[in-house]
């Protein structure tokens, strides 16, 4: 089938004057966070404002018999408790709409079963945090112990306990509460056919957002008015406001969300949580603001985390190092409850088989609970623990032929005659540098010299990934974000947008993008605070979206309020509208930029003097755009094209690993990418080192730890292994190959998680160079590297697989033997 | 936290006065570094602290008459690292120099660390295998403990309630030829996973004297390996008896048989790296 695909066309010409977009601006957000004036939720006080605390349970799975807050209502200063069984009936469950349920499975409160350790039991709100704390205490909590799970291969099991009791799942049962399939070419004849197949068992692990900011809010109920103010540190407002309000069965324009200033999220903060519902409620019933701000341990525990896997992963070539085929069997574990973690394994595994346009996929996912933290959203949506498997398997086949690891990979990644350029799974690759960022890193690193030249446990590898820009989500059906744009009557712009900035320096990029297209100075655009009452409705900042999504929004908005004041000074100046051009805050004749019109005087006129205004212009100086993206739903195969754009990555790792204790070191790395054209370049680098500060902590300590009773051990930043700046190289290898996107008239792609996405598969490829080492989990901390080592030397082997050598396999070798799909699976729409 | 009251004395005899007045709902307070920690958490609810930093004794150091070297239990990790100890002593200020992270080294303490007890922390390793004892004080009279005999075997310290730890001494320079402390963590701010200390004594003729060996975190007091100190004497040590002195701390200190979980298994390989390192380290300074 041949498919002819739009071609899109840029859409706008910017003024040639100096400009703003592709400059190292500095941020705007820096002076407030350098001189801690930037102002968090903790640090919002409101008058009368009390302070709520959480009792969460300290066991992972029990029948809940009762909750007794009565006590706790004598103590001092306490006003009102809450539990489950106060809300019954009372509060509407939610995450039906995210999770295509019939009904929510979340609740504010454990209601009669307790499903992960931290689970919301009961609330008390007092004059003091320490009161409130000091009420905790004497709640009494009656449960019975059940048996807890932890695994996700043993929850999946037939006799295994269920979690969820009580909602049945339109595509799962038991444990399984979802599935996953994709169905892209023929997967049994591209294996008759294959010279090489590899296939190993991989798992991954659990990882933090760790957002130093925590979760909180601060609810403010006004009796008199009825409206509900809330300030939440949260990714996305609209989504908080919408699924309040259901929530709490009230009109949506009743709920006013604003953010402080949001001290990241990377995704750990992209849904509504339980506490914004118990310090709405609280202060519905008391009248008062209530501040309720959570401590890290319940972060850890409660709030979402990335979601592990283990993948049964095979990859098919032909003797030329061809990749004809992809197949894995998946059990993906989303903890107890999950909004997100179904959306992950579809997008993950979707985009997460690029850079490669394999023509034949085939996989099964088991979307599993077990009574962990609850899992979603993390920098990257599924797509390092994708390539963290794939690009191993890649490093396998490249052995196994003789073929150079860089050589192979240069076979294989997308490097279509033109663009726009449609993949066997469906992602049109509107523009791509992949193959020449591949060689750039392999260059930086000095790969060939280090390949040849061998140190003792040093080792170069190589990880590739292609990382969607913005995404539409297989259970939505939207992928829009909106500007609003305010000329103000002394010519400074306001740019109004709901989608929060958490480190993506939205007030600082948007204000070039402003800046260029209506010739006003970088320092007189301002960007007002994501606030539900006054912002356009947008869908939030996560998956990489804001330069290309809500910035395409704002170029649009900048390009209609340009076309009023440009009416407005051919009217004043009496020339042609095709004549006047915009710079140096004003309006001016072509060639001419120091005589024409300020803005500010321009504003004046639909302001003050509206006289001077032409006939019938309606007088004002707002403009609003909304861009969704031109993506596609999922297809009942799993093809499609999800995201708008596509940016590239490709890094190099050179480690050392110590053979006494086993801590591996990375002496070098390198990065290039794509990430189109470059808004603001110290902007892009600052996600890039961040982005890869995640991607080592996933390779090398971060972990969920739970023992087998589901407590969670790594809970604090004592015990959880993220890096700190001192655990980190220096990142000096990093560059940009931008191939402009066709579709976003900027052209420019996500840059938010293109640096964390292959950092574990490059770590763990440089691990075995160094080693022989395969390690098919994640992390790999120094004690497992250690034991590995001692394990090798005992097995007298060179090469060894670890910590699931194959042929001690004890799952699902090969598809035959993947579990049995369901009753409920027939007939199934997807298939 | 829950709430508390702060009191500040100025002398000894008063904080021990008011520790013996306020019994078990009383704590001491040196640097709070652990301490804040764990009432923070709720895990600690004194309802009185009693500061220790207003106790001009308890801070600084000084030689004994005899050559001991006397630190007050209240001096910081950051006064440990800028005192300029002669000899072996050095070590001392290498440790502190090499723990926690500034804010913990400026507030933190010697005798605040040892009686914390933490099996991971260094100072109560140090102090075991440098054969360092410390003096107390309470309402029942003044005593000196080896530190050996400080650190219950089942965990935390044999201090009675109110009884306040004055100074911790270090033998003298001629105790000791060299001496090394090796730990290894996973981040630079961690506590150790495994610590290992090592004091020599060198005889006339480049042999082993005496020796000490002694290991950090492996259990919930420092473990003396005392078979690997032994086998050391009156040996001149070469490359290969060090590698077979670490294989014989681990066996001693953490044999195969209670090495199962994988935690144990690492912490076993580490026992013998750190002793390796440890003596090595420890006889080229005594050499040199
Ligand atoms: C982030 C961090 C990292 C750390 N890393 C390390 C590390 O790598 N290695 C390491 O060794 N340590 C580490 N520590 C611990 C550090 O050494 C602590 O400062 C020390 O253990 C406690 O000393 P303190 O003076 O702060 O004691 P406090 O917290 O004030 O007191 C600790 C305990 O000892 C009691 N106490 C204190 N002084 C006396 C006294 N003179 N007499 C009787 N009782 C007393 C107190 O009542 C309390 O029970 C770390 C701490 C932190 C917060």
């Amino acid at each position: 089938m041949t498919e002819t695909l739009p071609r899109t066309r840029r859409q706008t010409n910017p003024p040639a004057a100096r400009k703003l977009v592709g400059q190292s601006m500095p941020r705007k957000e820096d002076l407030a966070l350098l001189t801690g004036t930037a102002r968090f939720i903790d640090d919002i006080r409101l008058p009368g404002m009390l302070y709520a605390k959480i009792l969460r349970s300290s066991t992972a799975h029990a029948r809940l018999n009762r909750v007794d807050t009565s006590k706790a209502l004598q103590q001092p200063g306490v006003h009102a408790a809450l539990c489950g069984q106060d809300l019954l009936g009372k509060v509407k469950p939610w995450g039906d709409m995210m999770q295509d349920l019939l009904v929510g499975d979340h609740f504010p409160f454990a209601t009669d079963k307790i499903m992960y350790e931290g689970q919301e039991i009961a609330a008390v709100v007092a004059d003091t945090k320490y009161q409130a704390l000091d009420a905790l205490e004497v709640i009494e909590v009656d449960y019975d112990q059940l048996p807890v799970l932890v695994d996700p291969e043993k929850a999946i099991s037939p006799d295994a306990p269920v979690i969820q009791e009580g909602i049945s799942y339109e595509f799962g049962d038991g444990n399984i509460f979802d599935r996953y399939r994709v169905r892209v070419g023929d997967i049994e004849e591209t294996e008759r056919g294959a010279d090489l197949v590899v296939r190993q068992r991989f798992t991954s692990n659990r990882q933090a957002g760790a957002a130093l900011d925590p979760h909180g809010c601060v609810a403010s109920y006004d009796s008199f008015t009825g409206n509900l103010t809330i300030y939440s540190s949260t990714q996305s407002i609209f989504m908080v406001r919408d699924i309040l309000a259901d929530t709490l069965q009230i009109p949506r324009n009743r709920v006013r969300v604003i953010v402080p200033d949001v001290g990241a999220g990377f995704g750990s903060k992209a849904q509504m949580f339980a506490h914004e519902v118990i310090a709405s409620v609280l202060s519905m019933q008391l009248g008062r603001p209530v501040h309720l701000v959570l401590g890290r341990g319940e972060i850890f525990r409660a709030g979402t985390c990335r979601t592990g896997q283990v993948r049964y992963a095979e990859l098919f070539l032909k003797r030329d190092g061809r990749i004809t085929g992809y197949r894995d069997y998946v059990v993906h574990n989303c903890g107890a409850m999950s909004l997100w973690g179904n959306q992950v394994i579809h997008i993950g595994t979707n985009v997460g088989m690029l850079p490669y346009p394999i023509p034949n996929v085939h996989v099964d996912a088991d979307i599993v609970h077990t009574n962990t933290a609850p899992a979603g959203p993390l920098r990257g949506f599924g797509i390092p623990q994708m390539i963290f498997a794939k690009e191993q398997l890649v490093d396998v086949a490249a052995e196994q032929l003789g073929i150079d690891p860089l050589e192979l990979r240069a076979r294989n990644v997308v490097r279509p005659e033109t663009f726009p350029y449609r993949t066997p799974m469906g992602q049109v690759i509107d523009s791509t540098s992949i193959y020449d960022c591949l060689h750039k890193c392999g260059e930086a690193i000095d790969w060939e010299r280090k390949r040849a030249e061998r140190v003792p446990y040093e080792g170069v590898g190589l990880g590739v990934s292609m990382k969607y820009t913005s995404c539409r989500h297989p259970s939505f059906d939207t992928d829009l974000s909106a500007v609003r744009l305010r000329l103000e009557t002394d010519g400074t712009v306001t740019i109004f947008s709901s989608d929060v900035s958490h480190g993506q320096s939205h007030a600082t990029f948007l204000a070039q993008v402003v800046g260029d297209v209506l010739g006003v100075g970088f320092e007189k655009v301002n960007l007002a605070q994501p606030d539900s009452a006054t912002s356009p409705f947008g869908l939030g900042t996560f998956a990489s979206r804001a330069a290309a999504v809500l910035g395409t929004a704002c170029r649009q908005a900048a390009e209609r309020l340009r076309e009023k004041v440009v009416t407005i000074a051919a009217h004043v100046l009496e020339a042609s509208p095709e004549d006047l051009e915009t710079g140096n805050d004003r309006v001016y004749v072509r060639g001419l930029p120091d005589s024409g019109l300020y803005l500010e005087n321009l504003a004046s006129y639909a302001a003050y003097r509206t006289h001077q205004l032409p006939p019938g212009f309606e007088p004002t100086l707002e403009s609003v755009a909304t861009y969704d993206t031109p993506t596609e739903r999922e297809a009942p195969d799993g093809s499609g094209n999800l995201s708008v754009t596509y940016s590239s990555a490709a890094h190099a790792a050179h480690v050392r690993v110590d053979p006494d204790t086993g801590r591996v070191t990375v002496v070098d790395y390198a990065m290039a990418h794509d990430t189109g054209v470059v808004i603001n370049p110290l902007v892009v680098e600052g996600q890039h080192q961040g982005g890869f500060l995640m991607g080592i902590g996933m390779a090398l300590g971060e972990d969920y730890v739970y023992d087998e009773d589901g407590h969670l051990l790594s809970a604090s930043f004592k015990d959880y292994q993220a890096p700190y700046a001192t655990e980190l190289p220096e990142l000096t290898k990093i560059y940009e190959i931008p191939a402009p996107s066709l579709t976003i008239p900027g052209g420019q792609k996500g840059a938010g998680e293109s640096g964390a996405g292959p950092v574990p598969a490059a770590i763990a490829n440089a691990v075995y160079d160094a080693t022989g080492v395969r390690f098919t989990a994640l992390p790999i901390t120094p004690e497992r590297m250690l034991l590995a080592l001692k394990e090798k030397e005992r097995q007298g082997v060179d090469t060894l697989r670890f910590p699931d050598d194959m042929p001690d396999f004890t799952g699902p070798r090969t598809h035959q033997e993947w579990p049995e799909p369901t009753a409920s699976d027939e007939g199934d729409i997807l298939l | 936290m829950k709430a508390f009251t702060f009191l500040a004395p100025e002398a000894l005899d008063e904080a021990v006065a008011l520790l013996d007045r306020h019994g078990r709902d009383a704590r001491p307070i040196a640097g709070g570094q652990s301490l804040l920690l764990a009432m923070k958490d709720r895990i600690a609810r004194p309802s009185v602290l009693v500061s220790l930093a207003g106790l001009a004794d308890l801070r600084g150091w000084r030689y004994s008459p005899s050559g001991e070297l006397e630190i007050g239990a209240a001096t910081t990790y950051a006064a440990l690292i800028s005192a300029q100890f002669g000899g072996w002593h050095g070590e001392i200020s290498a440790v502190a120099a090499d723990l926690a992270d500034r804010p913990v080294r400026t507030m933190g303490t010697i005798g605040g660390a040892l009686c914390q007890a933490d099996p991971r922390f260094d100072m109560p390793a140090l102090a075991v295998g440098l054969g360092a004892s410390v003096d107390t004080a309470s309402a029942g009279g003044a005593r000196t403990i080896p530190a050996a005999e400080l650190f219950a075997a089942s965990g935390g310290t044999v201090l009675g309630p109110g009884e306040i730890l004055t100074t911790v001494r270090f033998p003298t320079l001629g105790a000791f030829s060299g001496v090394a402390f090796e730990k290894f963590r996973q981040r630079v701010f961690d506590a150790a996973v495994v610590s290992a200390v090592c004091g020599l004594r060198l005889d006339a003729d480049a042999r082993v004297a005496d020796a000490r060996i002694v290991l950090g975190a492996v259990a919930q007091a420092p473990v003396i390996a005392q078979r690997t100190g032994r086998q050391m004497t009156g040996r001149t040590l070469t490359e290969h008896d060090i590698a077979e002195l670490g294989a014989a701390a681990m066996e001693e200190v953490l044999p195969v048989s209670q090495a199962m979980s994988s935690f144990h298994r690492y912490q076993r390989e580490l026992v013998g790296v750190l002793v390796r390192r440890a003596i090595t380290r420890a006889l080229d300074q005594a050499r040199s």
